[in-house]
């Protein structure tokens, strides 16, 4: 936290910033977009649906798994372990 | 906040209303027909809550166009929504914490605005596909108001950054699904499992011990975020292990910056060396801190190498709950411990200091992913509860507790501590390691091992 300044002063700066910001946001950053590697990363990921800026995987649009991993999450052990799984299943019953 | 609950508690209580009245509402809602069909509800169940927490949607060049939806039409209801359920959820921490409803609401309102500024900087197309988060946009937002202006004193009872970041973990404990854990069988496993908590550890005490960071809180919260998933294991990690705002602030930070590098770098050089995409991807899932960057990343490389990614990425995201509880207990028992303090129990002492809201945390995702577990209509309950509602309230939550943090930030202490260089090092050395174990291990087991079994 910064010290106390006076209204005028402190308008001033929050004016001055968001100029910048609004420069920034509104005519570089959409700028950029235009150029090759970005334009063809952008195009990519909207191509997929994916959503770069999540955070966790449930923010994804789309989450990018083969439904059998889903479905069933033991799939891809070995058949050794889920033969030995199996058994003691059996054994419990 | 005075004579009411401790911040935990009302956090831990406000939290966990929360995801009981998400599942509760989602379940009256439930379809009548095809209740556990994936293929008619691949996100979960539709929530009637979902239209009461919105966020502004991406946008080009004019700002304006991220208060409409995709059609094009005015959507700026669930917006103010999820602004509302800001100042509600603030509202009720503040009275169970025993402060004046009076002195928060004008306060809140206007934090509540600031966190929408931060969404609509992150919503900028440019921004969003290159991974700068929100909790960026937030923190900056509060460094520049607080920095610009001050923090005017009407506006002070309203900010309770930690009691917004904790609320917004317990009920992001409900989208840490245990059983996600097992995906993959042995060769996520062996992937996730063992290089995370080897690269946590490895990397805490080079911090701690060879570079000599004088917060063992800042290298353990570094540490979590470029071992886990970046800046939300930094939240969860950094709230457990009581890490400063600057701490958490710097962390989150520098993630960014190496994600964004990353997630550019890391598929042509794939490319170029000639790896196997489902090695890449496996490697990308276990190296690159942010989930999305890990998706985005992986996608560049490939279809299977985009599936590889995303679940050994999940994985690690699944392992938050665990290293969190970790953690929290080993700074209650040893870290926070006074050796010249009265000499009571291990287990005592450690309960004493325990984080109580992980505790909540904990239960939240004890509790969903039993009922995940039990059946496919009971998963697509869960899901439509948590990526319908819960993750979007606590995103806004944990805007809000950025914005207050920025506002608090001061910088200034922890100015020896980056001239020295020291975080950039240490994020460098660990990430580094993350690097090669990561990639040994991918190549033993999506490259050799269970080649037969992970190929589509």
């Amino acid at each position: 936290m910064s010290e106390p300044v006076s209204p005028r002063c402190a308008a001033g700066r929050l004016l001055a910033g968001s100029v910048l910001v609004a420069l920034v946001w509104c005519g570089l950053l959409p700028r950029l977009l235009t150029l090759g590697p970005v334009y063809r990363h952008v195009a990519l990921m909207e191509e997929r649906g994916v959503d770069p800026s999540a955070m966790y995987y449930t923010e994804l649009e789309r989450l990018p798994l083969r439904p059998a991993w889903v479905d069933d999450v033991l799939i891809l052990w070995p058949s050794s372990v889920r033969g030995f799984c199996a058994q003691g299943k059996s054994a419990a019953r | 906040m005075r004579k009411g609950l401790h911040e935990d508690l009302a956090a831990l209580i406000v939290g966990l209303a929360v995801v009981l009245v998400a599942l509760a509402v989602t379940w009256q809602a439930r379809p009548a027909e095809d209740a556990a069909s994936r293929s008619q509800y691949p996100k979960g169940w539709p929530t009637p809550l979902a239209a009461t927490v919105g966020t502004p949607a991406t946008w080009t060049d004019m700002p304006l166009a991220a208060f409409r939806d995709r059609s094009g039409t005015v959507a700026v209801q669930p917006i103010l929504l999820g602004m509302g359920w800001v100042v509600l959820v603030g509202s009720v921490g503040t009275l169970l914490a025993g402060g004046s409803l009076r002195r928060f609401l004008t306060g809140g309102l206007v934090l509540a605005g600031l966190a929408c500024l931060a969404y609509l900087l992150a919503a900028q197309k440019t921004v969003k596909y290159y991974n700068l988060e929100y909790p960026l946009w937030a923190l900056a937002v509060g460094l520049f108001v607080g920095n610009a202006a001050g923090v005017p004193r009407w506006l002070s009872p309203a900010v309770i950054g930690e009691f917004f970041i904790k609320t917004g973990l317990v009920i992001f404990g409900a989208e840490v699904l245990m059983s996600r854990l097992l995906a993959l069988g042995l060769p996520g496993i062996m992937t996730a499992w063992i290089v995370t908590p080897v690269v946590l550890v490895a990397t805490y005490l080079f911090g701690a011990h060879v570079l000599r960071v004088p917060s063992r809180s800042l290298c353990m919260t570094l540490s979590a975020d470029m071992s886990v998933c970046g800046v939300s294991a930094a939240i969860a990690v950094g709230a457990a292990c009581r890490a400063k705002k600057e701490e958490i602030s710097l962390t989150i930070a520098l993630s960014l910056f190496f994600t964004v590098i990353m997630m550019v770098v890391m598929p042509p050089v794939i490319t170029a060396i000639g790896l196997d995409p489902l090695v890449g991807g496996a490697w990308i899932g276990g190296t690159i801190d942010a989930t999305g960057a890990v998706v985005a990343a992986g996608e560049t490389l490939g279809k299977e190498a985009g599936e590889v990614a995303a679940t050994v990425k999940m994985i690690q995201n699944s392992m938050i709950g665990l290293i969190a509880f970790a953690v929290a207990a080993y700074w209650a028992g040893w870290i926070e411990r006074d050796p010249a303090g009265p000499r009571g129990t291990l287990l005592g002492e450690a309960w004493r200091r325990f984080p109580r809201f992980i505790l909540g945390f904990l239960a939240a995702s004890l509790v969903c992913s039993w009922l995940h577990s039990l059946g496919p209509e009971q998963a697509l309950w869960v899901e439509g509860a948590t990526g319908g509602f819960t993750s979007k309230l606590r995103g806004w939550l944990f805007c809000t507790g950025f914005v207050c943090m920025g506002l608090q930030t001061n910088f200034r202490q922890l100015a020896p501590v980056l001239a020295s260089g020291r975080p950039v090092l240490l994020y460098v050395a660990g990430q580094s390691l993350n690097l090669v174990l990561t990639l040994a291990l991918a190549s033993l087991t999506f490259g050799w091992l269970f080649r037969k079994v992970v190929e589509p």
